[in-house]
């Protein structure tokens, strides 16, 4: 399984990454739109988990060019922005969406579930 | 009883609003940062327990972003602190400086979603005047609202303020795309209440690319 984790938080990006490494669960990360779209040209994804609101292009944005690039990539939002316009447009759009902070355990089972789907 | 709504009373709400919300996104993001970092402590003190290696440099480093995320939380809370005690007067002797540098926190993450870099050129003296500074806040975060539309490609905005013989300005600088029409246009019913309130006076300057407050010193001594 290949993941792109994708958000401007590069603490938690980061963190984030070593803790599904330490679960066995490889993932790339980069923190803005412009390196994830420089990323996916070198290699391919099979999910890719997205920050919705970072700066210039956000999540949804960023989506519809991944989805271009890697048609049929699988998409777990993650965002910090409670929303109700933003949770329904966002559950519609993609596999999951997530609210910060998240659970890791619930995080790895919603992956595996969407890889599934 | 009369069902239409204050519209100043409606736009203060609503600034009140986006602000709330703006920081409350803010600190969730701060609040991931320290879960997953307690998270990686958890799981680095179960992996001791079972006698594999931690790394300690990177406990450190992860000691060192946990208290940033403490300081940048406990800073966005001071930040809707003052904000919510600009509330508590119906005028006050303020300093635009400091004003000014609790507006651009408070947008910060609006603007920079945007795109928008906003700044402040302080001046080393302190520009008092007596104001209503929610209205003034309130009137400063419509106009950055407005002067995302009309700058130039840079997406730069830099607030100056400064002192003047009847009060003091703030100048909205790099809006090169303002025209008359789209100043028109900004002046709503609820922005010319607000100056009404704050008995200001807005100046846009085409030319130059320029939208000037110009403040009285005393919000009950209108500027002449």
């Amino acid at each position: 399984m290949q993941l792109l984790l994708v958000d401007d938080e590069k603490e938690f990006v980061a963190t984030l990454a070593e803790r599904l490494s330490l679960r066995g669960i490889e993932a790339d990360w980069v923190t803005s739109a412009k390196d994830a779209e420089k990323i996916i040209k070198t290699k391919h994804y099979d999910l890719v988990l997205l920050d919705v609101k970072m700066p210039q292009v956000g999540g949804r944005e960023l989506k519809k060019i991944i989805e271009k690039k890697l048609p049929g990539i699988k998409t777990i939002y993650l965002t910090g922005h409670g929303s109700e316009e933003d949770y329904q447009a966002g559950s519609a759009e993609a596999e999951y969406y997530l609210m910060k902070p998240i659970n890791i355990t619930d995080l790895i089972e919603k992956i595996n579930d969407a890889l599934k789907k | 009883m009369s069902n239409k709504i204050d519209p100043l009373g409606e736009a203060g709400l609503q600034f009140y609003s986006k602000v709330s919300a703006s920081i409350s996104h803010e600190i969730k993001n701060s609040l991931a940062v320290l879960n997953e970092s307690a998270g990686y402590l958890e799981d680095v003190t179960l992996m001791a327990k079972k006698g594999m290696d931690v790394n300690m440099e990177r406990l450190e480093s992860l000691a060192v972003t946990m208290l940033k995320q403490v300081q940048r939380t406990n800073g966005i809370v001071k930040n809707m602190n003052r904000l919510a005690h600009s509330l508590d007067d119906p005028a006050s002797q303020i300093d635009l400086n400091p004003l000014l540098e609790l507006m651009i926190s408070l947008s910060e993450r609006t603007t920079v979603t945007r795109g928008f870099k906003v700044s402040a050129v302080f001046s080393d003296a302190a520009i008092t005047i007596t104001t209503h500074p929610f209205f003034l806040e309130n009137l400063i975060w419509l106009i950055l609202d407005f002067a995302m539309t009309v700058t130039g490609d840079a997406k730069t905005i830099a607030m100056i303020p400064a002192k003047t013989e009847s009060g003091a300005e703030i100048n909205f600088t790099g809006l090169e795309k303002l025209t008359g029409k789209s100043f028109n246009d900004f002046q709503t019913e609820r922005v010319r209440l607000m100056l009404a309130a704050l008995n200001c006076k807005l100046q846009p300057n085409e030319n130059k690319g320029i939208l000037t407050i110009h403040l009285p010193k005393n919000i009950n001594q209108p500027e002449k």
